[in-house]
């Protein structure tokens, strides 16, 4: 059964570029969340084996997201996704307990590569 | 002399930021681009404000807050026709199959702004050790006088001028002219000014 995927950005045509390389791969996108607020909420509902969590977004942050999420799951896998240079964010979201990052504009080998690592190689 | 050295340091700032976003954006649309700093002027906010008011068609742009050991806010945008374009070179998409403007044109243009100014926070924090944090991008469709009155409202009476960074993305030979406007917080020159004085 393919691994069930939440895609959390605040840009909707981030959302789809994610979720075709992940759907082309052969993971089910089961839901997309376009803040902080909504991926706790469908992180709640849907319990996905993996979600990927922008940074920067509103209403609540990817940090915070985060640390909600861990919160409820200490075992979620959480990869962040951010733009350039974001390296403090990204060192603290490390350190909160995210399990990857992938860095915007994102290559699909990249973030391919990644989510297999988390699954030990199976999809 | 404060001025031309604040001046100076937005200058190569926009230089290094356009470089970076040359290769950023050359990822994102999967293609050979080239960003071309056409210029980088300090412009009278009123003359612009009057000139973004003459202004007719409808633009798309992302309005960011840059915060940090320097404040800005930065504003792109494109014509709406150009949003169509970006949304079809970030989707993979021949270009010309988006007709009207929707969520992803929008997006495209959220996404832009927010990679460029990313590219401007790297060069500040790599070049200059002044560290800023971008807020989440807003993006904005209504005509370019609206766009920039509510733009320049926070600020508009602590500062009286404001840089203009205007740029050609030229990707695959199609061009999408690109406007950036940056205002520095009124207590900002002096980090300008210092880092003018460092290079």
């Amino acid at each position: 059964m393919a691994k069930r995927i939440l895609v959390v950005d605040d840009a909707p045509i981030t959302r789809l570029m994610l979720k075709d390389i992940l759907v082309a791969n052969g993971y089910d996108v089961v839901a997309e969340a376009s803040d902080g607020v909504e991926a706790v909420e469908k992180f709640r509902q849907l319990r996905p084996d993996l979600m990927t969590m922008d940074i920067i977004m509103p209403n609540k942050d990817g940090l915070a997201a985060l640390e909600e999420v861990l919160a409820i799951d200490k075992d979620a896998k959480v990869v962040m996704v951010t733009a350039i240079d974001q390296r403090d964010s990204l060192m603290k979201a490390i350190h909160l307990g995210a399990t990857d990052y992938i860095v915007k504009p994102f290559e699909e080998e990249r973030v391919v590569a990644a989510i297999i690592n988390i699954f030990g190689g199976t999809k | 002399m404060e001025k031309l050295k604040v001046d100076k340091t937005i200058k190569l700032v926009a230089q290094l930021a356009i470089d970076i976003s040359s290769q950023v954006f050359s990822k994102i649309v999967k293609r050979n681009t080239r960003v071309t700093l056409e210029r980088v002027f300090i412009a009278d906010i009123t003359e612009i404000t009057e000139s973004m008011a003459a202004s007719e068609g409808e633009i798309v742009a992302s309005s960011i807050d840059l915060t940090g050991d320097v404040d800005f806010k930065f504003l792109f945008f494109v014509d709406t026709k150009d949003s169509f374009l970006l949304s079809d070179l970030m989707l993979g998409k021949e270009p010309g199959t988006t007709k009207a403007l929707d969520d992803y044109a929008l997006s495209a243009v959220q996404e832009t702004g927010n990679i460029l100014a990313s590219s401007i926070s790297n060069v500040f924090s790599t070049n200059f050790e002044v560290d800023l944090k971008p807020s989440p991008p807003a993006v904005l469709h209504d005509y370019p006088g609206s766009i920039f009155e509510e733009f320049i409202l926070d600020v508009a009476r602590e500062k009286d001028t404001i840089f203009v960074i205007e740029s050609v993305f030229e990707v695959g030979g199609l061009d999408i002219k690109c406007n950036l406007f940056l205002l520095p917080s009124h207590d900002s020159d002096k980090i300008l000014t210092y880092i003018a004085d460092t290079i």
